[in-house]
């Protein structure tokens, strides 16, 4: 029981030890606590690879009025496609 | 990058889930800025936040806005920000790291550039 108290306290201790040190190169506990709660489950590197056969997407146009796909957007030329957001 | 290959090349820029809002994960550096927008959970939501950071910027590039599904961004794994280049055969030739720390736009500009190498004129 004594032993299985320590143990706690270690792991406590450890994660409190990486919390402080993200804090520390994130900017604040509150940048980390944004970063675990809501960065990291939708972090992922998605399915593509080099080589891949591009797959086509509908997206809307600015106004949101029509919609258009990737594909017919696409001629002979090379595409460069920039995912972001204002934020 | 655009401005120099927008010749030879197409662009198409993929508006995306919010890296950054209000209600979520928002920075200091937004605050600072200006940039404050909570989550959008409808397409006009998302659209308004859209055309407010075309005209604040101008945006130069074609934008296509993705559907509340966020399915482009979950086919292409382009959240908060990614760039790839897709060639004339539709295969992809450039897949660039997650952002922020994978974001580099130099390393799709290395691409065009050897791409579409410049022509010497002659001596």
């Amino acid at each position: 029981m004594k032993k299985l108290r320590w143990i706690l306290i270690a792991i406590i201790a450890v994660l409190a030890l990486a919390y402080g040190t993200l804090s520390y190169f994130m900017g604040g506990p509150r940048d980390v606590y944004g970063f675990l709660r809501y960065a990291l489950p939708q972090w992922h590197k998605g399915p593509l690879r080099v080589g891949d056969t591009a797959p086509d997407f509908q997206v809307y146009s600015l106004d949101g009025q029509e919609t258009f796909r990737l594909h017919d957007r696409m001629g002979s030329r090379p595409m460069v496609l920039i995912f972001g957001s204002y934020t | 990058m655009y401005n120099d290959y927008k010749d030879r090349a197409d662009f198409l820029a993929i508006y995306i889930r919010e890296a950054h809002p209000q209600d979520e994960w928002q920075m200091k550096s937004n605050v600072d800025q200006g940039v404050c927008y909570p989550q959008p959970h409808t397409l006009a939501q998302r659209v308004a936040i859209a055309e407010d950071f075309s005209k604040r910027f101008s945006f130069p590039l074609p934008l296509g806005i993705d559907d509340m599904r966020d399915t482009a961004d979950h086919m292409y794994g382009g959240w908060p920000e990614r760039i790839y280049i897709l060639d004339e055969n539709r295969k992809i030739v450039y897949q660039g790291g997650l952002g922020p720390f994978g974001f580099h736009p130099e390393e799709a500009q290395a691409w065009l550039s050897k791409r579409f190498p410049a022509t010497q004129p002659a001596d």
